[in-house]
């Protein structure tokens, strides 16, 4: 990707929004389980999928991910 | 070239701010944010939400900065004919502008970028779907980092959009009252017991204020070296948020004024004859833009807005405001945008030196103005005299197109039934007389098989 190296030492400016301590907090005690959550979520979908697609084709609108 | 006035909402991000330059709004960006802008433009992020309606495009402008010593780039970003505030909007408005901010989010992350605010009044509705209108929202993702806006997405669109579906929908209003969105430990006091059985609300609205009371002003700095947010949590966290989002309902029921459509006095042929009348004045004023106060569900802004007239469309009541922007969204509408507004306490003048957020009347006038079936209400029911009911669509609009509404009329026997009648100039005689002061009579019609009569006035 193309764009990539411009990310390297590109130093972020300081924020203007105070994410407040509590609120930061938080997110390190949830994302975890959240994380863990969405990925078994989408690896139970992409099961489903093998075998759906074992059953029959796809449809167009499954194609596009609707 | 004229001088540029600096926009009075746009002060807290350092990365740059907008300005109004004779009369174009453009928005300078800082040397500080270059970089990350370009990484907008360079990730392909930029073109992938503009393309999908999620991002205002913009045009890079060749007029001299604002205040130059501090800038890099000068844009020019679409112009939008209306700015609205996220108190004026129905719930499901509230919720797909919460979703679209968490789409867009989710796509930044895809691409490198994070957003680093999440402010409900960063999107506007243009062409009747949700566009973030802030191009400076994007940072650079650090993987590690929790969500820095992830405080002010609860309170802009969680913290309201929960309260309107599981308590009482009028208390989307808090929105006005607290600029930043509702405080998260305000929501829970408010919140009934039963919302804590919903996981989301839980973790982002109650474990949430909970740990803001309780680490409030901790040092976070340090603590964060040790224990990270992982990409996959992030992206978690994002997902969760947007179910808890989705799995909001809330709908409209048959409150007083959703079922007034169906049940006010109006024949088949009067309905006829002053939807007839409303699209012959249309042809007479020509106007480009309208204001319908008092529209319900919207079925006669409709007959403006399907004419290309820019239409926007107030009620009072939440419930015929949710019909109207569920129907604008299931079709597709792009000239119309219902909205919720109270006429006799309208959105007013207010945030930082009461310039952040516009009351309604500075963010007029129209072209015209619409007021079908509303002047009892204002005259009536909230005691306004009509000369200064005449004074105030006169700020709002060249043009006004008014239905009065006698004494005699059901509607009107309705709002007398329990009161004594004060209003001895309630009457078409000291309707005109208050009207003529200030407009010129271009039209007068009766309305066939009622009493009501449909006037075209034009400012003098």
């Amino acid at each position: 990707m193309s764009w990539l190296p411009l990310l390297v030492g590109l130093a972020a400016p300081p924020a203007y929004l105070d994410p407040g301590s509590g609120s930061f907090l938080i997110q390190l005690v949830i994302a975890g389980a959240l994380g863990a959550a969405l990925a078994i979520r989408m690896s139970w979908s992409r099961i489903k999928g093998i075998f759906r697609r074992k059953e029959s084709p796809p449809s167009d609108s499954e194609k596009h991910g609707e | 070239m004229g001088s540029s006035v600096r926009n009075g909402a746009s002060f807290r991000d350092p990365s740059g701010f907008l300005f109004v330059r004779d009369g174009t709004l453009f928005r300078q960006v800082n040397q500080s944010y270059r970089p990350t802008f370009d990484l907008l433009e360079h990730s392909g992020l930029y073109a992938e939400l503009v393309d999908d309606g999620l991002l205002i495009p913009h045009t890079l402008a060749a007029v001299p900065a604002a205040e130059p010593e501090a800038a890099s780039l000068v844009l020019r970003p679409d112009p939008l004919s209306f700015i609205s505030y996220p108190y004026e909007w129905s719930f499901s408005q509230l919720q797909d502008a919460a979703l679209a901010t968490l789409e867009i989010q989710q796509r930044a992350l895809g691409r490198g970028l994070s957003l680093k605010d999440a402010s409900a009044y960063n999107i506007q509705f243009l062409r009747g779907r949700p566009v973030l209108i802030d191009t400076l929202s994007f940072e650079v993702y650090r993987e590690g980092d929790p969500w820095i806006a992830y405080r002010q997405f609860c309170q802009h669109f969680l913290a309201p959009l929960a309260l309107m579906s599981r308590r009482e929908i009028r208390l989307g209003q808090l929105l006005r009252l607290y600029i930043d969105g509702v405080p998260l430990d305000l929501a829970v006091r408010l919140l009934p017991w039963k919302a804590r059985l919903n996981v989301g609300l839980l973790t982002h609205l109650y474990l949430h204020a909970a740990s803001m009371r309780r680490y409030a002003g901790a040092e976070v700095r340090t603590a964060q070296g040790a224990r990270r947010v992982t990409r996959t949590g992030f992206l978690g966290l994002i997902d969760n948020l947007r179910r808890t989002v989705a799995g909001l309902r809330w709908d409209p029921g048959r409150t007083a004024w959703a079922e007034y459509q169906t049940m006010h006095n109006y024949t088949p042929v009067a309905l006829e004859a002053k939807r007839r009348l409303v699209v012959e004045y249309f042809e007479q004023a020509r106007p480009s833009s309208l204001w319908d106060l008092g529209a319900n569900t919207g079925a006669f802004s409709r007959l403006a807005s399907e004419r290309g007239i820019d239409t926007l469309s107030f009620d009072v009541d939440p419930s015929a405001v949710e019909a109207n922007y569920r129907t604008v969204r299931a079709s597709g509408e792009a000239n119309l945008l219902p909205l919720l507004v109270d006429l006799t306490n309208p959105s007013p003048a207010q945030g930082w030196h009461h310039a952040e957020r516009l009351s309604l009347r500075q963010r007029g006038p129209v072209d015209a103005v619409m007021a079908l079936a509303l002047v009892h209400h204002l005259a009536i029911g909230n005691n306004v005299p009509l000369p200064q009911v005449a004074s105030f669509l006169a700020d709002l609009g060249r043009w006004v197109i008014i239905e009065f509404v006698p004494k005699s009329d059901g509607q009107v026997k309705r709002l007398l039934a329990a009161r004594d009648d004060i209003f001895s100039d309630y009457n078409v005689e000291g309707f005109e007389r208050a009207f003529n002061g200030a407009f010129e009579l271009r039209r007068r019609e009766p309305i066939a098989e009622s009493e009501r009569t449909l006037y075209l006035w034009e400012k003098r």
